[in-house]
């Protein structure tokens, strides 16, 4: 295979999902013997060009050519006998079987009897030739991130893979890992395999790329040899879009007496040393790229999965909190990012989930649920949160996202509490029903509520937030006040320039 | 010994494990129960042991793809009954054609749960438990009640449970017990070198990068509970020749047994791991204190079942706890010896 042609050919890619178009009339080409890096916010298209690439998803339109000819990729089985192959961010390997198999697993010529004595010497082979010292004999599970990685590999290799897809490989790995899987992805590019290399680590990129496309909202905005970007450039067009006309202005909002404070809060290996002090009517956004443990500082605060070390201070209460029911009854709320999993009882009706996480409030006599108090409440809330239904006996599952997101805000509003936490709370709703998520977010706050809003769509964090609390990595990168920062001084942060 | 068990990799340790255990009920029971050592003791349980091991096999082959078959209790008292019932009739059958009715007939019942499970995704619990109930109702309307009396049987079949391959003073090697080698050695061969064998494993093991890799994991699913009905099949002809007498109740209780020993010989009940071998010996583990515990007059009859719960339940615990700790620390020695 001679460098410098291209292996692979994605032309005028399109791709749909219900309400968002997350691919739109895409090409990009990889040439054998380079390494091409991947850039782009959450959302840009990243994964899904991905997973058209491996067979998980098909494409609603335009062609990709493998060394010139156009090929259908309809499943994963396909995308292998191309010779296209994925590592990602959490390996896909069988805990149960030896690493040598899991190398040899997809193997269809292999015959019907396994023939181990190959099986082990071909897979120490691979390995020896990748420079990776692993027992081939001992179980996957036990491995480390990095190992496992470093299976999925050598399994590419044993397919003899023409193209390499690493999405974020290298976000859970230490520093010496990631060079040693750096060496590895240099010596296949040197052997003319094609890398196309995911990263939101903008010095890896530089490190590692020959080329730099840059997505953004499903387009192709550039593709530049390493040499011609700088860093401050890459990140312009990261960032460059428009605020959206939907979006109102920035209104700041009174900010009152403090009423909680952070110190220190740590939990091994996930995220360290989170500071920071909320107020009474307060928005503090919270961003950061997917991956910096935004979510998990949110669920150790309401106690899901308690932090390690560190101190939750609420009005002049220090703890530690450890489940749910501690952080309720210090008055705190959190709305989950997973409506579907997590966050509502589909088939129970309006009524139902709204007095859901404050039932004992309407206990009457024996303990038994006074259903006549419930629907009062629950009109109440239809009234404030402009829920839009037929009634309130209707089954949530049925509502549109938006309005059932208003039910989970009600829900936790009727829990009265001082600190709400909000995950993601406009995810996969449409833009109309966003404005008005954050006309209701700004509405709380002027009630006094000290609203922690975890949020991957900067445009909104930057519309939203009082202070905007970037994180990377785990680790919190600086807090910045939300009437002067900007996408270029969050996104800086957020990729650790 | 210690030693030497840490040299051993942590999958094959469980096999050793079970097998000093089983050395050790040897031992406490020849001590407590006079006269326990004996060649009746070798051939009583080893007959039982065949009819068992041969039905865990088969539950074997469907847990490691994360399922499990209920229903098999009730495919052993239908075939029984079945084959027994047309043996009744005409005792001119040929034996292979007897025992190969057995398996056609527990092959077609299991492929009835396979595709259930495999293609129209309900859960196995909920597939067999139904099927449990309704082969078990087949029998019943089928059987009308009647019972299949030994006395109707052919001589053969009469004389089968008997028939020995070695003999050596009184201790003697059954055919049934060549029967269920065979099948181990079959399995457990099939298993570990089969291609069709190892995509049980990974299924188990991981059934979302199974399907990424273009398993054929439906096919799969529905051929491992094909083979374990074919083998509960075969477990019925076994039972039938043992008993001779078959009413309505034969083999219930079987399949709650047969999970048992799967379990108890550290097949993972969530799927993944596990070998035919470990199975077997949890059959016979299993078996073994059954019949050593029904001599041993200072427990009641009901301690024997709280006794076989508490096994299983040490078991389960041992696998999920000392197992892990077990890999931890043979994965940092064996580090440090190769570094």
């Amino acid at each position: 295979m001679d460098s410098g042609s291209a292996v692979l050919d994605v032309q005028n890619l399109s791709k749909r999902f219900d309400m968002t178009q997350a691919l739109e009339d895409v090409s990009v080409d990889l040439k054998a013997g380079e390494i091409h890096a991947l850039v782009g916010e959450n959302g840009a298209g990243k994964s899904t060009l991905i997973k058209i690439l491996t067979g998980i998803q098909q494409a609603d339109q335009g062609e990709v050519l493998l060394q010139g000819k156009p090929v259908k990729i309809s499943n994963a089985q396909e995308a292998q006998s191309y010779g296209i192959a994925a590592i990602f961010q959490e390996p896909m390997v069988f805990p149960d079987l030896d690493v040598a198999e899991n190398i040899f697993i997809s193997h269809r010529d292999r015959g019907f009897f396994v023939r181990w004595k190959k099986i082990y010497q071909d897979a120490e082979t691979i390995l020896e030739d990748l420079g990776i010292q692993l027992d081939v004999r001992s179980p996957a599970s036990g491995l480390t991130l990095a190992a496992q990685q470093a299976v999925e590999i050598a399994k590419a290799i044993s397919l003899n893979v023409k193209v390499l897809i690493m999405d974020e490989p290298t976000a859970s790995l230490s520093s010496h890992e990631v060079s040693q899987l750096f060496s590895v992805a240099r010596r296949l590019r040197d052997e003319g395999v094609a890398v196309l290399f995911i990263s939101h680590r903008l010095e890896e990129v530089f490190e590692i790329a020959d080329r730099i496309t840059v997505f953004r909202d499903g387009h192709k905005i550039s593709t530049n040899p390493v040499s011609e970007v700088t860093r401050e450039s890459l990140i312009q067009e990261m960032v460059g879009r428009e605020v959206s006309k939907f979006y109102k202005s920035h209104e700041k909002t009174v900010q009152g007496r403090r009423i909680g404070s952070i110190k220190n809060l740590t939990k091994q290996p996930i995220f360290s040393e989170i500071n920071f002090d909320l107020h009474e009517g307060e928005i503090l956004g919270f961003a950061g790229l997917v991956g910096s443990r935004r979510t998990d500082v949110g669920l150790a605060i309401f106690g899901v999965t308690p932090a390690d070390s560190g101190s939750i201070e609420i009005e002049g209460k220090t703890e530690l909190i450890h489940s749910p029911q501690e952080a309720q009854k210090l008055g705190i709320a959190y709305m989950t990012e997973d409506r579907r999993k997590l966050g509502l009882a589909m088939p129970m009706s309006i009524t139902e989930n709204i007095t859901l996480a404050s039932l004992k409030k309407y206990l009457g006599l024996l303990g038994i649920v006074e259903s006549s108090r419930e629907e009062q409440t629950a009109g109440e809330f239809k009234e404030r949160l402009d829920i839009k239904t037929p009634s309130l006996t209707h089954e949530v599952g049925k509502l549109s996202g938006g309005n059932q997101q208003k039910v989970m805000f009600s829900k936790w509003l009727n829990t009265q509490p001082k600190i709400f936490i909000l995950d993601e709370p406009t995810r996969g709703i449409d833009v109309g029903a966003k404005a008005e998520v954050h006309q209701m977010i700004r509405e709380l706050a002027k009630q006094g509520i000290a609203i922690l809003c975890i949020s991957s769509d900067l445009p909104e964090v930057l519309v939203l937030s009082d202070r905007i609390l970037v994180m990377r990595e785990g680790r919190q990168m600086g807090i910045l006040e939300g009437a002067s920062a900007n996408q270029e001084s969050v996104m800086a942060l957020a990729m650790g320039q | 010994m210690v030693k030497y068990l840490s040299q051993v990799r942590p999958e094959k340790q469980r096999e050793l494990v079970l097998l000093l255990l089983i050395l050790l009920v040897v031992i406490f029971f020849a001590m407590m129960i006079p006269n326990y050592l004996n060649a009746r003791l070798f051939n009583r349980v080893s007959t039982s042991v065949a009819i068992m091991a041969v039905l865990a096999i088969g539950q074997t082959l469907v847990v490691l793809t994360r399922n499990i078959d209920l229903s098999v209790g009730s495919i052993v008292g239908f075939t029984a009954y079945f084959v027994g019932q047309q043996l009744s009739h005409n005792n001119e059958i040929e034996p292979m054609v007897a025992v190969l009715m057995a398996i056609g007939v527990g092959a077609l019942m299991g492929g009835f749960n396979g595709i259930l499970v495999a293609y129209c995704r309900v859960p196995a619990i909920i597939v067999t438990l139904g099927t449990m109930a309704l082969f078990r109702t087949l029998l019943v309307e089928y059987s009308d009640a009647q019972t299949v009396l030994t006395v109707n049987l052919p001589q053969w079949l009469l004389d089968f449970p008997r028939l020995n391959v070695l003999s050596h003073g009184r201790l003697h090697l059954r055919f049934v017990v060549v029967i269920m080698l065979a099948v181990v050695v079959l399995f457990q061969l099939f298993l570990r070198f089969s291609s069709f064998g190892r995509k049980l494993y990974a299924i188990g093991s991981n059934p979302e990068a199974a399907n990424n890799a273009g398993f054929p994991t439906q096919r799969i699913v529905l051929i491992s509970f094909l083979l374990c009905g074919a083998l509960a099949g075969l477990t019925g002809f076994l039972f039938l020749a043992r008993f001779g007498n078959i009413t309505v109740v034969a083999g219930i209780g079987f399949e709650l047994k047969s999970v048992a020993a799967v379990v108890v010989g550290g097949v993972n009940i969530f799927g993944g791991s596990g070998s035919i071998l470990g199975a077997t010996l949890g059959a016979i583990l299993i078996d073994l204190l059954e019949n050593s515990l029904i001599r041993w007059l200072q427990i009641s009859e009901f301690w024997r079942d709280a006794l076989l719960g508490l096994l299983i339940l040490t078991s389960v615990a041992t696998d999920s706890i000392f197992m892990k700790r077990i890999r931890l620390y043979w994965a940092k020695r064996h580090a440090a010896s190769t570094s």
